[in-house]
Formats: C-alpha cells, sequence, structure tokens
C-alpha cells in the first residue's frame, strides 16, 4: 500500500528540501519505489539538489493542469532505480496548484504502483503547504535546533492536525516524525542551540532522527547529489538511521553528544 | 381610490411570559421580583403567555392578566394547545395563537440551539486532549477550560471560568474572560506569555522565576494576580 509522507517545517531554509532528497533516495536504496514531488512551485530547488535541473521538460504544474501526463512528467533518477522525481514549475506560483489537481497525481501514482509518495512542501503556511500536506498520511517536520524554527514547527503541527485530508475525514492523524537539522552538540553544549531534549519537550513530537551539522550537506547539494549517497559523511550516516527508524528498525540515536576525540584522531586530524 | 384599511400578515417580536407553576401566588410573586430589577423596562410592552403545566386554575388566567396591568404591562395573547386552557384565555379577552405558530417557532428554537451550543442546564468543561500549538486557539463559552498537553508559545487558550492545564503553559491564558473575578488558573508550570484573569493580566517578564517551577494556582486578589505554589 502507498504512503504519502510530507516533509514539512513552517521556517524556510531549515533543510526541508534536502531531508526530502536523502529520505527519498534512502528509501529507495532500501528497495522500495519512490516519487518526490516538488511543492515549491515558483522557487523550484529539489531538482538541483538531485541533479535533474537540465533534465526538467514537465513539471508538477504541467500534470495538474492536463498539459501533460505523469509519465512524462517523471523524471528517472541516474544513480538510484525505483526513484523518480516530479519537478516543481520555476515559472508558474503557487495558484497553479488545484486540490483536485494535486489529488488526481497522488491517485495516479499510487495507481502506478509507488511505495512511498514524498511531498516536498514549501516554507509558509499557505497554499502551497497546504496542499502538499493535505494528503498526507505520515509527516517529517524538519526543525533547526532555534527558538523561530521550533515555534514554526509548532504551528505547521497544529495545521496538520486541523487541516488535512485525515483530520476533516476524522481519520486516523498523520502520524508525525521529528527530524531536527543543523544539529551540532557542541553549541548546544555552550547554550548557543536548544537541545534534542528542549525541542521534544516543546513539540512533543517522536524524534525519527538528528542530522550533525555538516559541510558535507551543503557540498552534496552543490554538486547535485543527495547528502545521503556520500557514505562517509555523519549527515548520510544520520539519514540512513532515519529511514531506518522510518521502516521501523530500532536504531540507536547517534550524533546527539559531542565526539571525544582519541589520541589517534587528534595526531592525525579527522 | 385611497385604501381606508389594509391586512397583512406581519412578524413581530413579542415578549413571551412563559408559565411553569401553575400556583397563582408563587407566579405572582416571581413576576413582581422579575419586574422590580428593571420597572421601566417592563412598562407598556406587549406579552404573550406560555403555559408550560397543564390544570390551571379556572380564574388563573383573569387573575394573571389582572396582576400584568397593574404593572402595566399589555397582555395580548396566549400560546397553548389545551383546550380548557383556550376556553379560560377567551374570558380573559386573549387571542389564542395558533398551534402552526408554535410549531414553526420551536423547529426554529431547536435549530438554533443545535446551531450554537447547548444552553441552559449544567455546562461541564471543554476538555482539550492534547497540546494547543502556535497559532491555535481555544474558547470555552460559559463553561471551564480544561487542556490535558501544553499550551505552547503563540497559542492562546480562553474560558469563561476556570483554566486547568495538565502541562505547561507558555502561550497566553485568560480565564474569566467575560469578567468573573472568582476563576482561577491552575498548571503544572506556568511560563506564560500573558496571564489574565477578569481583564487583569500580567506579561511574562512580571512573573516570578519561582512560580514557573512547578504546579501554579492563580487566582485574583484585591485586584491584583495572586501565584500561588502547590
Amino acid at each position: 500500500m502507498s504512503r504519502v509522507v510530507v516533509v514539512t517545517s513552517g521556517k524556510g531554509g531549515v533543510g526541508k528540501t534536502t531531508t526530502s532528497a536523502s529520505f527519498s533516495t534512502g528509501l529507495a536504496l532500501k528497495g522500495y519505489k519512490v516519487a518526490v514531488i516538488d511543492f515549491d512551485v515558483g522557487l523550484r530547488n529539489l531538482d538541483l539538489i538531485m541533479g535533474c535541473e537540465r533534465r526538467v521538460v514537465y513539471d508538477f504544474v504541467n500534470v495538474v493542469q492536463g498539459e501533460a501526463s505523469l509519465q512524462q512528467a517523471l523524471i528517472k533518477d541516474k544513480r538510484v532505480p525505483n526513484l523518480y522525481i516530479l519537478a516543481a514549475s520555476q515559472t508558474r506560483d503557487k495558484d497553479a496548484l488545484t486540490l483536485e489537481g494535486v489529488e488526481k497525481v497522488i491517485e495516479d501514482l499510487k495507481e502506478a504502483g509507488f511505495d512511498y509518495i514524498i511531498c516536498d512542501s514549501p516554507a509558509g503556511i499557505e497554499k502551497g503547504a497546504q496542499l502538499a500536506l493535505y494528503f498526507a498520511d505520515e509527516a517529517l517536520i524538519v526543525t533547526n535546533p532555534e527558538v523561530s524554527s521550533v515555534r514554526d514547527s509548532d504551528r505547521i503541527l497544529g495545521i496538520l492536525q486541523a487541516k488535512s485530508k485525515r483530520a476533516e475525514r476524522g481519520d486516523e492523524p498523520i502520524v508525525e516524525h521529528l527530524v531536527l537539522t543543523r544539529y551540532n552538540p557542541a553549541r548546544v553544549e555552550t547554550g548557543e542551540m536548544l537541545s534534542v531534549e528542549d525541542v521534544i519537550d516543546l513539540l512533543n513530537v517522536k524524534l525519527l532522527g538528528a542530522i550533525p551539522e555538516s559541510e558535507d550537506v551543503l557540498n552534496a547539494s552543490n554538486a547535485g547529489s543527495p547528502v545521503v549517497l556520500d557514505e562517509n559523511s555523519a549527515a548520510a550516516q544520520a539519514y540512513n538511521d532515519v529511514v531506518d527508524r522510518f521502516l521501523g528498525e530500532e536504531v540507536e540515536h547517534r550524533f546527539l553528544t559531542v565526539e571525544k576525540k582519541g589520541l589517534f584522531k587528534k595526531l592525525f586530524g579527522k | 381610490m385611497n385604501k381606508v384599511i389594509d391586512l397583512k400578515g406581519s412578524i413581530l417580536s413579542l415578549t413571551v411570559l412563559k408559565l411553569f407553576s401553575n400556583d397563582i401566588e408563587q407566579t405572582k410573586q416571581a413576576l413582581e421580583a422579575k419586574v422590580s430589577q428593571a420597572p421601566d423596562f417592563f412598562v407598556g410592552i406587549p406579552v404573550v403567555l406560555e403555559p408550560e403545566v397543564e390544570n390551571l386554575d379556572p380564574t388563573f388566567l383573569a387573575l394573571l392578566v389582572e396582576l400584568l396591568h397593574q404593572k402595566q404591562m399589555i397582555p395580548i395573547g396566549i400560546r397553548t394547545q389545551d383546550e380548557a386552557i383556550k376556553e379560560q384565555a377567551n374570558y380573559a379577552g386573549l387571542a389564542v395563537f395558533t398551534d402552526e405558530v408554535k410549531a414553526k417557532k420551536r423547529s426554529k428554537e431547536k435549530a438554533e440551539k443545535t446551531g450554537v451550543e447547548e444552553q441552559g442546564g449544567l455546562k461541564t468543561a471543554m476538555v482539550i486532549n492534547h497540546s494547543v500549538r502556535s497559532g491555535q486557539q481555544v474558547y470555552a463559552k460559559d463553561r471551564d477550560l480544561i487542556v490535558m498537553g501544553s499550551v505552547n508559545p503563540g497559542a492562546e487558550i480562553i474560558a469563561d471560568g476556570n483554566v486547568h492545564v495538565y502541562g505547561a503553559i507558555r502561550g497566553k491564558v485568560f480565564a474569566g474572560s467575560q469578567g468573573e473575578t472568582t476563576s482561577r488558573i491552575f498548571a503544572q508550570k506556568i511560563d506564560a506569555e500573558l496571564v489574565c484573569i477578569a481583564g487583569l493580566y500580567q506579561l511574562s517578564e512580571d512573573i516570578l522565576p519561582e512560580y514557573k517551577t512547578g504546579f501554579v494556582e492563580v487566582s485574583l486578589m484585591n485586584e491584583q494576580l495572586n501565584f500561588k505554589l502547590l
């Protein structure tokens, strides 16, 4: 059975698209058939991070408006089998999306046998973000360990619980997962950042994983390759843990405390 | 040709006096008590009687009409299905309003009631089984409010009665919002942006830090918010 997963945060720039890219790639690497949709019409980014920006012919809006078929618009990832990207349109705005159109696309993807449909939400709480979360079965709440991001996540959680299809129909509520990105244990210790405990205490959502702050993330984005594919990176390992936990495996949380550098590491650097 | 008269149907708003007792003395006392609260208000107002009891004493309506006249009200009719009461009404010079009107009015009343909230009777507290999140607002009208989770920053909870929160209040909290000064706030922890009872409020920075730690009761004392650790 297909599951629709929205990646959302309220606040911009916290790592939604990075998370969408790595999460969907991670699921595909596990053998699932995954489609990832960029809902950020007008500010499309996902295709850049997935490295397929030069292969976009038709986009999500074309499909919603019936100008192209889903098969024409789905871009097959070159690195990972079973991974497909539906890019956003850069030339339109969010009014180009309609609830009926989005529903049709999601239904068609389900019929096409996709196991997971990942919806990469735009920032904000307006139409684009509401459409991205409306059909969701599960939600990844991407949050940075700082107060404004946490508050915005709180806001979007309220909207998930009130304005999604599941909420409106009184079905089982959306399953919520917390993904804490840009986590830097050293800065938590000095009090510059909120700790995992602070964030969970406020949001009251189960932690799916903390992604350590790492320059690998930026490098990967610039290279157009999801960071999860960079096996040596701590961020990649953290995203792999996130995927495992999402699929129900018990994996101990990592990267939450400052790594004590041993003598060997001190002598030879990294 | 100019019209001399014209008969037209019209829907007027009238005061209905509901009667729940068939004891004329009791009714008389209740009426006098009511009128004495605002004597001017009742002068000259047309009144329709609506008995909710049966077996009215034969002289009941006549005595009541007499009393209403004394109080300068003008009884114009009665709304009833009871044949005996209809007969009495004839003698007392009251118009009888047909059932049809009543039925319509009833169904309308019912619709309004379900549309708003149940009125009258015991109003139990409104219970919210989860946390109230940023941007959400909860209002418990004419009743207490119980929140089983926390009230997060940027959220607002408002009750006309007391407020109980079994988590931390980090947003805004209003108790006794219609001015009920005996309303109180109870919370596992108060680190609120604003605490307000019956219009008197304190901001976060004015709340002493020791009250931000444990189970707290807030009440109003001499027009001041009074915090107490429980």
